[in-house]
């Protein structure tokens, strides 16, 4: 399978109050046609940032990106239209995402004529993103503006204006996180629908592993900007190789009384400043770092076919 | 009862007329346990939370019935004696801990304005005090010195934990405390308010959309749906025996890490308008098994098991429809 976009080696610093901040440090990722990655993490980890490199509303500091076999790591301006619309973000707000004062016709219209797209074809496009959206009959929501629509039925909007370009890859950060639980289920529903009519590439950004379990097969987890493990999202689930991705499995609450409330495996948070190199940066919280974790800092290595992890755990010297 | 809501009506003014944000709601919270409030976005959760410490906006009103707390039905005192009671006997956590700091003062100098203004404490036993606070929410004391930018979001939450049982409340009122967090984080200030509740013996409302969440934290439940109660009982029961179909459908509305991977069913459509709601039962329009009866007429809460309310037409047959409700077909509108 090959990869519609892929990147090596991303790194994204920012300079804030004076010091530099390494917000990504090196992380290469691909994603094929048809294919849904997620990246897991918590706020802070770098999962937005790369997001947003991926699509590049970021330059990366280092690193390459391709999309489709080509470069597109130093692209700017009208050199970067045609992967604007191949490339689409679906917004994690519903209720900011729209201009409140455009009908659903105009905000779906304006990606259309920014791409280029035939006025002729527009009437057509919308009415058959309106119904991959399952809002139906689309001429009962033209002319809707944003006020009159639930948070469920903005989200649908927003996604339909994601694809209404027809792009082929999607990027998703936390794309149900505003909504209620009752509506979520609809809109992954679609997602999910939409990838496998459409063969799209789409990649998920989220905090909660059950969400990425239910869209993605293949899942990144990022601690403080690297990748420390990847792999088959149920194995990882399944059996974490990473102390990290276990915290964070064992974090996810679940609708059951018969749930685990021992505490998590974890000590200290996020907050608290991070061991400099070498060592793994999540050596001080990890309740089974050893000396060889302040001496040497562990690369992503594979432990079994689609599996890696960077930890030195069961990595025999 | 530590606290009693008898037909709690709540109306909000606004242009296109009086929402009944809360219509008719019971609830009874019994002291030293926590209580989840869960439904959705509109469904009144926040405001009784609000209605309960006497905060509403502006254009909110208590229009109806009781809530009585230690004896005394808050919804008739006057704001006098309410604020002898608020912070002292009964306080709220925000969802937005920024919302309970003061971003421009130290954390020791709020601590300090609670405990020793409102507490009557004098400035070196409030000190002593918001020390002892910060270590009961796993904060390191030191941190008092710091503003509230210099936290990180489950610091707020915790901090504005502290600044909620300064005075000692019996009850707290908890407005979506962990929405905002990451998994972890969220977990983490789960557990504190899951020690404080059992350490304290305080009793304490959760007031959330997850239904994980109150699994997780909580001992008994009540499910909101457009302004009342639909079902109410010990989690266990609730959430392995709902009655009510709006409950059967939220607990099949959202992914488990490590359930099977059956296909999700949303509950399809919107509740209802809260300015003139339907007649019959609320939840009838977007319910896969409501009947004549239940479009016509509002169907009573009643205890089908000690202790475990319901108000549905069908909840005598809830074992059958429990079944169904698995099943994503049945949720599909026809």
């Amino acid at each position: 399978m090959s990869a519609l976009l892929e990147a090596v080696g991303l790194r994204k610093t920012f300079r804030a109050r004076g010091r530099l901040v390494h917000a990504v440090e090196g992380v290469s990722l691909a994603v094929a046609a048809g294919e849904a990655l997620g990246i897991v993490g918590e706020s802070g980890c770098g999962k937005t940032t790369t997001a947003r490199m991926l699509l590049r509303l970021e330059e990366p500091t280092e690193g390459g990106i391709r999309f489709d076999g080509a470069d597109i790591t130093k692209l700017h301006g009208n050199a970067l239209r045609p992967f604007r619309a191949r490339a689409q973000l679906v917004f994690q707000n519903p209720f900011d995402a729209l201009n409140p004062r455009f009908t659903i016709r105009r905000s779906l219209t304006e990606p259309l004529r920014n791409f280029g797209v035939a006025a002729s074809e527009h009437r057509e496009r919308i009415d058959a993103v309106l119904r991959r959206v399952r809002l139906t009959p689309p001429e009962s929501w033209l002319d809707r503006r944003p006020h009159e629509l639930s948070g469920g039925q903005l989200q649908r909007v927003v996604l339909a204006r994601a694809l209404v370009p027809e792009p082929r890859l999607i990027v998703a950060d936390e794309p149900v996180s505003m909504l209620d639980v009752s509506v979520r289920a609809g809109i992954l529903n679609l997602l999910r629908e939409a990838r496998d009519a459409l063969g799209l590439a789409a990649i998920y950004i989220s905090h909660d592993l059950a969400l990425i379990r239910y869209v993605c097969e293949r899942t990144l987890v990022m601690y403080l900007g690297q990748v420390v493990e990847e792999g088959p999202t149920a194995a990882l689930i399944a059996e974490p190789a990473h102390p990290y991705t276990a915290v964070l499995v064992a974090a996810v609450p679940v609708a059951r009384v018969d749930q685990n409330r021992a505490a998590l495996p974890v000590r200290g948070s996020l907050s608290d400043a991070p061991p400099t190199a070498p060592g793994c940066t999540f050596r001080d919280r990890c309740p089974h770092a050893m000396p060889r974790c302040t001496a040497d800092t562990p690369a992503l290595r594979s432990i079994s076919g689609d599996r890696r992890v960077a930890c030195h755990l069961g990595d025999l010297p | 009862m530590l606290l009693s809501v008898r037909g709690l009506r709540v109306n909000y003014a606004s242009r296109a007329g009086v929402v009944r944000a809360v219509d008719g709601m019971d609830l009874d919270v019994p002291a030293g346990s926590i209580t989840g409030l869960v439904g959705e976005s509109g469904c009144g959760k926040s405001t009784l939370g609000r209605s309960l410490m006497r905060v509403l906006p502006e254009a909110g009103r208590i229009a109806g019935g009781q809530v009585m707390f230690e004896g005394r039905d808050i919804a008739a005192l006057g704001e006098a004696a309410m604020r002898a009671i608020r912070w002292r006997r009964l306080a709220f956590i925000p969802q937005t801990a920024m919302n309970a700091l003061d971003p421009v003062q130290r954390l020791r100098a709020q601590m300090l304005e609670v405990l020793t203004e409102r507490g009557g404490l004098r400035r070196t036993a409030a000190l002593a005090r918001a020390v002892e606070l910060f270590r009961m929410v796993g904060l390191d004391p030191v941190r008092l010195a710091d503003f509230p930018h210099q936290f990180s979001g489950g610091m707020r939450q915790r901090a504005s934990i502290a600044l909620a049982l300064a005075l000692a409340p019996v009850l707290v009122i908890a407005d979506e405390p962990v929405t905002a967090l990451d998994v972890i984080v969220q977990r983490q200030v789960l557990d504190v308010l899951r020690d404080l509740q059992s350490r304290l013996n305080l009793a304490m409302i959760l007031v959330t959309h997850d239904m994980a969440v109150v699994a997780y934290a909580c001992d008994r439940v009540a499910v909101m749906y457009a302004g009342r109660v639909v079902e109410a009982g010990p989690v266990a029961d609730v959430l392995e025996r709902p009655l009510h179909p709006y409950t059967m459908g939220l607990t099949h509305a959202f992914p488990d890490v490590h359930g099977d991977m059956a296909a999700l069913v949303p509950i399809e459509g919107s509740p209802p308008s809260l300015i003139d709601p339907p007649p019959g039962c609320r939840f009838a329009a977007r319910c896969p098994f409501a009947q004549a009866r239940c479009v016509a007429h509002d169907p009573a809460a009643l205890a089908y098991a000690s202790d475990h309310v319901a108000a549905c037409w069908r909840a005598d047959e809830a074992a059958e429809l429990r079944g169904l409700a698995a099943t994503p077909s049945t949720w599909i509108a026809a």
